[in-house]
């Protein structure tokens, strides 16, 4: 009798377990991947987890998409809630932060196991953007750099055959081609994409070793004078300093902005606004010295990834070959794979003509990428300096009082807990 | 008969309970709970990723003696706050002119009105059209009349930015201060201005006298309303601003929200909530204390 109990209630428990599907040798496994604000690229996502599932058919992959100013409140309340996501997208030095305090996986052996078949494709400047203490946490999924774009009209108008050269002849430029409702230069500031104009003058903004300020010299003090006073007489507009994407961007697509500095999807978005911008209209440079700052996106995996190598599995298919490729043709971005790129550059010259000479810049002069120091109060840095930075732009400090007090916070900061 | 009677209460006193406690429930859970886990956190190292830790009074010595954002983010606040008697005094003007026999008087008080129920992030964005330096409809005015040569940046600005913002979070909240005192104005019964008329009383006293002590219960709920609106009005810096240049429009409601979302320092903004906290309670009570003590009190007649 006691047998029959015995069996029956086993037949019962294995029967339900079959028909919930929780037993563990089927349950299915489901990873989730936290976009940043790419709503337009579902029917690429679609594929992607299509392919991936008739790789890993018990594999359920779960889409998140979220705007760059929920992005982090959302990752962050998920991660205190326990449900961090598997893969994240993420933007410029946030990553720095969650990779000092652990958050995230330390993709340095998958890559060192996947060098023939995967990493040998990708750009190594980009990807060495993603080491945090000689650790590599992220893969590029889609890159961008700053460069220069200029008014061809308004150039010709003041005399200029081409882009300037020099610091110096930035600021020239951007003195002959404002008045009135125009201005000569513009850039973008958010994530340190400014600061090409510092590396231009030879300005470090860390001691090599990252523990102290070392911006604060006579060099930074006579260009941040002149770029005040190239603002105050209204050669530089003042939305560079104190606006972060719309409102610099639209004023280039207004027309009235001579020079603009902004990284490559700057470019689909304002020719969106103004129907003028075409490869004949807008010149295309890189800025003096070749310098620029990235601001690509990186896949990362969070910590607490219950299936770190599925995980890894669906980032380097959606950052290598076709998978990068749907998402480059997309998104109009280059990624960080070459061999994704040399058919996305075909893609371009034959769809989006306008946009190649924009595309062609964003690989060049890697050799001088800055603003992308691996320090992990990176957001509290940016913080601390750039609203001393704006009171000398802005006319409120002399450059040097400026770069002092900014001194001493980016110190206090480096040194605090 | 009186054990009927404590029966009879005790019952009661059940029900009472038990139609209260849900509501209680969700305020146990979205208010004093947070409140508890925010005072409890500003004590703490925390982070998502870490174990937490005791700091004591770190983030309390940080904020009050290093961080001169802060202060500044708090004298922000508190001239937001002195803004709202401004706004209040337009309001009443423009409720005394609309209750008035005028023509189209409807139409005036719907146009006065029609700015609140405007999404904040709408009124941002209209208002950052409105100061643009090149573009903006202010600038446009003032050199169309010959009064200035070039645009004002006045977002960009450290002496503009932060009178434009008060002046768009004053233009938002104006329809609403002149609905509620508006209404308090009708609410004034007829004979009492009729009484005063009799004894000779001018439109200035009979104002002083009769109109202001009447309207005081609207114009303390317009004057706590404004409290709060300064405390919270996250969203029309955040659009026309971002607190910004250099944190001289910054509000501590936007600075809470930078140190913990833009910095991940979840328990230093814990600590700035505290005192964000305790500076709007000590605030209605005195506004409370200013206007008699008793705001909010039920009269149960007579």
């Amino acid at each position: 009798m006691r047998s029959t109990i015995t069996t029956t209630v086993a037949a019962v428990a294995f029967a339900v377990a079959a028909v919930l599907g929780t037993s563990p040798v089927q349950a299915e496994k489901k990873i989730s991947f936290l976009a940043w604000n790419i709503p337009h690229f579902k029917a690429g996502a679609e594929k992607w987890m299509k392919q991936f599932k008739a790789k890993y058919p018990d594999v359920t992959i779960e889409w998140l998409d979220k705007k760059g100013s929920e992005w982090s409140t959302y990752y962050q309340t998920q991660v205190v809630a326990g449900t961090a996501p598997d893969i994240v997208d993420v933007q410029g030095g946030l990553w720095l932060e969650y990779a000092s305090k652990g958050g995230l996986l330390d993709l340095t052996p998958y890559l060192k196991a996947d060098q023939a078949s995967y990493t040998s494709e990708l750009y190594p400047e980009f990807l060495s953007s993603w080491v945090y203490e000689g650790k590599n946490y992220g893969v590029p999924f889609y890159i961008s750099k700053t460069l220069l774009f200029y008014n061809q009209a308004m150039f010709k108008k003041a005399g200029l055959s081409g882009p300037p050269k020099t610091f110096d002849d930035l600021l020239a430029y951007a003195g002959k081609l404002s008045g009135g409702e125009k201005s000569g230069f513009m850039t973008l500031n958010f994530d340190w994409l400014y600061w090409s104009l510092m590396a231009m003058n030879g300005v470090e903004m860390f001691t090599p070793d990252l523990k102290k300020a070392a911006f604060n010299t006579p060099a930074a003090v006579a260009a941040v004078e002149k770029l005040a006073a190239a603002t105050k007489s209204g050669a530089i507009n003042k939305i560079s300093w104190t606006g972060r994407w719309v409102k610099p961007n639209n004023a280039f697509a207004a027309g009235t902005i001579g020079m603009l500095q902004a990284h490559s999807p700057a470019f689909m978005w304002m020719k969106a606004k103004g129907p003028w911008m075409n490869k004949d209209t807008v010149g295309v440079a890189q800025m003096p010295g070749n310098w620029s700052t990235p601001n690509s996106h990186a896949l990362l995996i969070s910590k607490s990834t219950k299936y770190p190598k599925i995980a890894w599995e669906f980032a380097k298919m959606a950052t290598s070959g076709g998978g990068a490729y749907d998402l480059g043709s997309s998104l109009n971005v280059l990624t960080g794979s070459k061999v994704a790129n040399k058919k996305l550059m075909a893609y371009f010259e034959k769809n989006i003509p306008d946009a190649v000479s924009v595309m062609k810049t964003q690989t060049e002069h890697l050799d001088k990428l800055v603003g992308n120091w691996p320090v992990a109060k990176d957001a509290a840095v940016k913080e601390a300096f750039y609203p001393e930075l704006q009171n000398a732009l802005l006319g409120r400090k002399s450059a040097k009082e400026a770069l002092d007090a900014a001194e001493k916070k980016v110190n206090r900061v480096l040194s605090r807990r | 008969m009186n054990t009927l009677i404590k029966k009879k209460r005790t019952r009661e006193l059940i029900l009472i309970w038990f139609f209260l406690a849900p509501s209680l429930a969700i305020f146990a859970l979205y208010r004093i709970i947070p409140l508890i886990w925010n005072g409890v956190l500003s004590f703490q190292f925390w982070d998502p990723f870490k174990p937490t830790e005791f700091a004591g009074l770190y983030h309390y010595e940080e904020m009050l003696i290093y961080d001169d954002v802060f202060w500044q983010s708090l004298w922000n606040t508190s001239v937001l706050m002195a803004s709202a008697p401004i706004g209040i005094g337009l309001a009443l003007i423009i409720a005394l002119m609309v209750d008035t026999r005028i023509r189209g008087r409807g139409v005036y008080r719907t146009i006065v009105f029609l700015s609140y129920p405007v999404m904040t992030v709408a009124v941002g964005i209209i208002w950052q059209w409105l100061f643009n330096e090149k573009v903006g409809l202010i600038n446009y005015v003032l050199m169309s009349l010959g009064i200035i040569d070039e645009g004002i940046p006045f977002l960009e600005s450290f002496s503009l930015a932060f009178p434009s913002v008060i002046v768009a979070s004053i233009w938002q909240v104006l329809g609403f201060y002149m609905i509620i005192l508006l209404t308090g104005l009708q609410n004034i019964p007829q004979s009492l201005y009729e009484a005063a008329a009799i004894d000779g009383a001018g439109a200035w006293k009979r104002f002083i006298r009769i109109t202001f002590p009447m309207l005081k219960p609207s114009i303390f709920l317009c004057f706590v309303v404004g409290i709060i609106n300064s405390f919270t009005n996250f969203d029309l810096v955040y659009v026309m601003t971002q607190g910004g240049p250099s944190h001289v429009t910054e509000l501590l409601i936007t600075y809470i929200y930078r140190a913990a979302f833009t910095l991940s320092k979840f328990d230093y903004a814990a600590a700035m909530t505290v005192v964000n906290f305790l500076f709007f309670v000590t605030l209605a009570w005195l506004a409370n204390r200013l206007f008699g003590g008793d705001a909010g009190a039920v009269d149960e007649g007579t």
